[in-house]
């Protein structure tokens, strides 16, 4: 019943100095509002990238050569990765379910008919599919005869199709690539675009086929493989990392000629990022929560001088000191849980008007973010508005009555 | 109606004050008794110090040295929130510049002391001490849309809503016109009939002429302490002020020691 009195007095109070009181809980607002905002934003993009780098291929292990830094990097001979180091990784590592080559090149010229286009081709073994997550849903995919024959057949993207005015007829027909005549096998489907690059605008065509054409890969591919399970990607790591540095006879003083990438590290490299506009954001939280705070706190020591008749005749009517407190606390709560509420409103609006720009990631405002904000905001609330309620509640009464 | 026990009692009680450089001394040892029922005028020049002691009756504020056994309790003992207690549920106070909160109508008002003792139902026992103040029609009204009377009746009602053991009025008629100040204390006089302990501090006769018993202080002691032998109004209505203002020259230490075992005199119950 306290309570509920306690709240009642409160709003009336702000309603009666709206002005002030919605200059005190400006800060708070711009606070939480950019809590919500930068949460929403942040924790939008994280997933869009999770979601994009999952696309890359579940338990996925990427494997390319990599001269370390510093002296001891220039002292190593030769830095490559060869057809070799492959297959001895396909043939040894049990912790690796499938592993593919992974040969970019990039803007090669398509021709079909007149039409004439520049794509990014990558060659690849059969598993490749699996690996990266990559399916044909028209046509066939790679079989092991195309990269045992090294047969000139490709598999293309939808963006490539769409780029040459073609469809899924395309399937059993040839097309020019870099002069040389392959056949369509199969059309993959589509994974969509990130960042607004597409990920469809792509041709696959057997490794061995590209190894021909662009020799220069056989020292130095890049290998894309998928680990058994989860569990086993730091084992899948560690075997791969074994086996080259035995292959490549380094010594136990030398550093990896190589990088393993997992998955996993990618992942956590980009939620780096995240983590720093987090840092960022609880910075000016910080100092928007403490300049509110301070201005809840003189505005509330305002209030009590203001108001120490009518704490001396509460006291005079049976009112405990407690009750007094509970009473300046709840006011200063109310102010700052208005502050956060607003935030949180305006915050919502912010990330619904960002998510509307077509180049803008979907953004939801977590749950979570929601009670953070309410929590900042009522902690200031009870921080700040403890030190005037206090002075409030220990007035003695007869002073207070006699207060001019 | 009165028992040998009296409501309140003072002992030696003295009070000084820090101002500035000069300690000034309000109260002197005063020793005062007032029984239940008794309806008390106050009297003195201004400084004598009877505002200080009506507040120290009152529980607003702590004397330098003394006892002070309100229905037999040393108040020296009680906790902080245990004076709040007393203060909300056997003491009522009327001020002469009437406290109300302003934005909140009269009811509201009244309901104050309820909302901190917890008691109900609320709005019933405000209202009827609403009609007790002839004001159960200015219920939604706030302080600015009353009359100076109507405020310091609102006052009373909110001094009365929880049936207080005593009354304490400070200059209740101060800031009223004599016509409005003579419904107030009409008003109080119909309290003290219907039982009410009444003490009222002023510095004008014609108000003390109507209580029973008049104290006079001067210079922060008791300086005579007489009943008045015809009070000139409804002097013919029954009521106390049977009260033997001699008990004030004679506190008694034995009466003073068995204080606690005694049960108190409830005159408004």
């Amino acid at each position: 019943m306290l309570f509920f009195a306690n709240a009642m007095n409160a709003l009336e109070q702000l309603f009666t100095h709206k002005m002030r009181s919605i200059l005190t809980i400006l800060a708070i607002v711009i606070a939480v509002t950019a809590t919500i905002t930068v949460v929403s934003v942040v924790q939008g993009f994280t997933r869009y990238v999770s979601t994009f780098l999952e696309g890359l291929g579940t338990n996925a292990v990427f494997v390319g050569p990599q001269r370390p830094p510093g002296e001891a990097g220039k002292a190593l001979g030769r830095v490559e990765m060869t057809e070799d180091d492959f297959h001895a990784i396909e043939a040894h590592c049990s912790a690796l379910r499938r592993v593919s080559p992974m040969i970019p090149r990039q803007g090669v010229k398509i021709r079909v008919g007149r039409d004439e286009i520049a794509a990014n081709i990558e060659g690849v073994a059969p598993a490749y599919h699996t690996i990266r997550n990559f399916p044909v849903d028209v046509g066939r995919p790679f079989a092991v005869v195309d990269v045992d024959r090294a047969q000139q057949v490709c598999v293309v993207g939808r963006e490539v199709l769409r780029k040459l005015d073609l469809d899924e007829g395309m399937v059993g027909n040839n097309l020019l690539l870099d002069g040389r005549r392959f056949r369509v096998i199969g059309v993959l489907a589509s994974k969509g675009s990130f960042f607004g690059q597409s990920l469809d605008d792509v041709i696959l065509i057997p490794y061995t086929t590209a190894l021909k054409m662009y020799p220069v890969f056989r020292r130095n591919m890049v290998i894309a493989a998928q680990a058994e399970t989860a569990e086993v990607v730091p084992e899948a790591k560690a075997q791969v990392a074994n086996l080259l540095r035995r292959r490549h006879g380094l010594e136990a003083y030398q550093p990896d000629d190589f990088i393993v990438q997992t998955q996993g590290e990618i992942l956590a490299a980009f939620n780096n990022v995240g983590n720093i506009a987090v840092s960022v954001l609880a910075g000016i939280v910080g100092i928007s929560l403490l300049v509110g705070g301070i201005g809840i706190m003189n505005v509330m020591l305002v209030s009590v001088t203001e108001r120490t008749r009518e704490i001396g005749l509460r006291k005079a009517v049976g009112a405990r000191r407690r009750d007094i407190l509970m009473q300046f606390l709840t006011e200063a709560m109310t102010l700052s849980l208005l502050g956060g509420g607003l935030g949180i409103a305006l915050g919502y609006s912010l990330s619904s008007l960002a998510s509307l720009h077509p180049q803008m990631v979907d953004v939801v405002v977590p749950l979570w973010a929601v009670f953070l904000g309410f929590g900042i905001s009522a902690g200031t609330g009870i921080i700040f508005g403890i030190v005037p309620a206090l002075k409030a509640a220990l007035l003695n009464p007869i002073d207070a009555l006699r207060h001019e | 109606m009165t028992s040998g026990q009296p409501l309140i009692q003072l002992r030696g009680i003295t009070k000084e004050y820090q101002m500035g450089a000069e300690i000034v001394r309000a109260l002197r040892g005063v020793d005062l008794a007032i029984y239940g029922n008794e309806m008390v005028a106050i009297m003195g020049s201004s400084g004598s110090g009877k505002s200080t002691m009506l507040n120290i009756l009152g529980l607003l504020d702590v004397p330098s040295s003394g006892q002070y056994w309100l229905d037999g309790q040393d108040v020296a003992k009680l906790s902080q929130s245990a004076l709040a207690r007393v203060r909300g549920r056997r003491i009522g106070f009327v001020f002469q510049t009437f406290e109300l909160l302003p934005r909140q109508t009269a009811i509201r008002n009244v309901e104050l002391p309820l909302i901190y003792s917890g008691a109900t139902p609320r709005r019933a026992l405000a209202i009827e001490a609403l009609r007790r103040v002839g004001l159960e029609d200015r219920m939604k009204h706030r302080p600015n849309q009353m009359s100076g009377g109507q405020r310091q009746r609102v006052a009373i009602a909110r001094a009365l809503v929880q049936r207080p053991a005593i009354l304490l009025a400070d200059e209740p008629t101060g800031n009223l016109d004599s016509r409005t100040s003579e419904e107030i204390l009409d008003l109080f006089d119909v309290l003290h009939g219907e039982g009410q302990t009444i003490v009222v501090v002023t510095h004008e006769p014609d108000i003390a002429q109507r209580c029973r018993r008049i104290v006079r202080l001067k210079d922060g002691q008791v300086e005579a302490d007489e009943l008045v032998a015809q009070p000139s109004q409804a002097a013919s209505r029954a009521g106390g002020g049977l009260a033997p203002p001699n008990a004030v020259q004679q506190p008694g230490d034995a009466a003073a020691t068995q204080r606690t075992d005694v049960p108190a005199a409830r005159p408004d119950r």
